[in-house]
């Protein structure tokens, strides 16, 4: 059994839910940061395959978009992009805007 | 510097997730360092929307009209639509072709790799663990659930996009669709047709 | 230059039509191997071209020098105990050539 929880394909899994529930706003969004990343070479593809399969036991509980944004903060964290703290900083800042 | 986004329909009710907190968060430092800027991001965000989903349909009808395009499709899918106007930027496409005796499925098992370029975002399902999971074990069992039967008499032909390729089904022309231009073919060829857990319907 | 889905691979250690056999190994990390297609033998049903290793890219490396990528084609009856489809289903995987060994 491979050591990576990504790696599913042939496991027993339950009914598929075939409907396209498609994508809200922010994930749009969010893909589109994320491919603007790969596009202009600030990480790979791979790089960011690896951080979500790095996320260990969070994989599946996050959704798709959710775990994608959080390999994206280590991935850039790790390379050093931003630090935690200007990351902890901007999230606040963020968010008062939202509840403002 | 405004970071009000235009107004969009499709613009999330109610409160926003930690998630989509933390995405912006990330966006906005990046955009204050320099290293991208908003423009670009709602540039992208513009393609998938609007470009890449269109255009799946458009080359498979083209291919359905015109045997020469088919041949050099299936032959180089990616240097086919590249002469034809078409710039898949990364995908490394791949076409398989539905005959009489065999029919194709796409799954990406270790993530969720797709002709984006082509086909534009993929839908949930593709996504899904549970179809990860199981079209590679079962390919039959899932194409039900789309409502898809697959007589026995033809094989069922799963790929794995899980390294540098890319995959699109080229379903076969339906009787029926004779003298159809190449619009009307399009109308037929959805994305899940295109992706093999449908048929196309005349 | 017209762009294409392949990349040129003049130095290769197998071709369309050799039987191989999926290496049966477990390494952690990033590997683009799945593990149900560990340990099966198939045949090369097309030569992609040669790639950066995705198995260093993923670690900030250049994944130089680049490693042969082919299609495998397995008989689904093989891959799986109790495959329930037809005896005839197919299933085709991208593998790297560090992965396979002649079967």
């Amino acid at each position: 059994m491979s050591p990576n929880q990504a790696d599913i394909g042939g496991q027993a899994a339950g009914p598929i839910d075939t409907v396209d529930h498609g994508m809200k706003f922010w994930e749009k969004q969010a893909n589109a940061l994320r491919n603007t990343l790969t596009s202009r070479k600030l990480v790979r593809l791979d790089e960011l395959r690896r951080a979500a399969e790095d996320l260990g036991d969070r994989y599946y509980r996050l959704g798709y978009f959710e775990r994608t944004t959080e390999a994206m903060r280590n991935l850039l964290l790790e390379k050093g992009l931003f630090t935690r703290g200007e990351l902890d900083g901007k999230i606040e800042e963020v968010r008062k805007r939202y509840d403002s | 510097m405004s970071h009000a986004h235009p107004h969009d329909p499709a613009k999330d009710d109610g409160p926003p997730s930690e998630h989509e907190i933390l995405s912006r968060a990330i966006q906005e430092l990046l955009e204050e360092k320099g290293l991208l800027t908003a423009e670009q991001v709602r540039k992208r965000m513009e393609l998938f929307d609007a470009e890449f989903p269109q255009r799946g349909s458009r080359v498979i009808a083209h291919a359905w009209a015109n045997p020469a395009f088919r041949k050099r499709l299936l032959a180089d899918g990616k240097a086919a639509c590249a002469e034809w106007g078409l710039d898949l930027e990364a995908d490394r496409l791949i076409a398989v072709e539905n005959t009489p005796r065999v029919h194709n499925v796409i799954v990406c098992t270790l993530c969720s790799c797709y002709p984006r370029a082509l086909l534009g975002m993929p839908p949930t399902w593709y996504k899904s663990e549970n179809y990860r999971r199981r079209v590679v074990r079962e390919p039959r069992a899932v194409l039900r659930e789309f409502g898809t039967v697959i007589p026995d008499e033809v094989s069922i032909r799963v790929h794995d996009s899980n390294a540098d390729m890319r995959y699109v089904v080229v379903p076969m022309r339906p009787k029926g669709t004779e003298g159809w231009d190449e619009e009307q073919l399009a109308s037929i060829l959805t994305r899940d047709t295109l992706v093999g857990v449908a048929l196309p319907k005349v | 230059m017209t762009p294409s889905t392949y990349t040129p691979a003049p130095e290769r250690r197998f071709n369309v039509g050799d039987l191989v056999r999926v290496k049966n190994a477990n390494p952690p990390g990033h590997r683009r191997t799945p593990a149900y297609i560990r340990g099966k033998q198939g045949e090369i049903e097309r030569v992609c071209g040669r790639f950066p290793n995705p198995e260093e890219l993923a670690y900030g490396f250049d994944g130089e020098p680049r490693r042969v990528l082919y299609r495998v084609q397995f008989k689904q009856r093989e891959v799986w105990g109790s495959y329930a489809g037809s005896n005839h289903d197919l299933i085709e995987v991208e593998i790297y050539e560090h992965w396979l060994e002649p079967a």
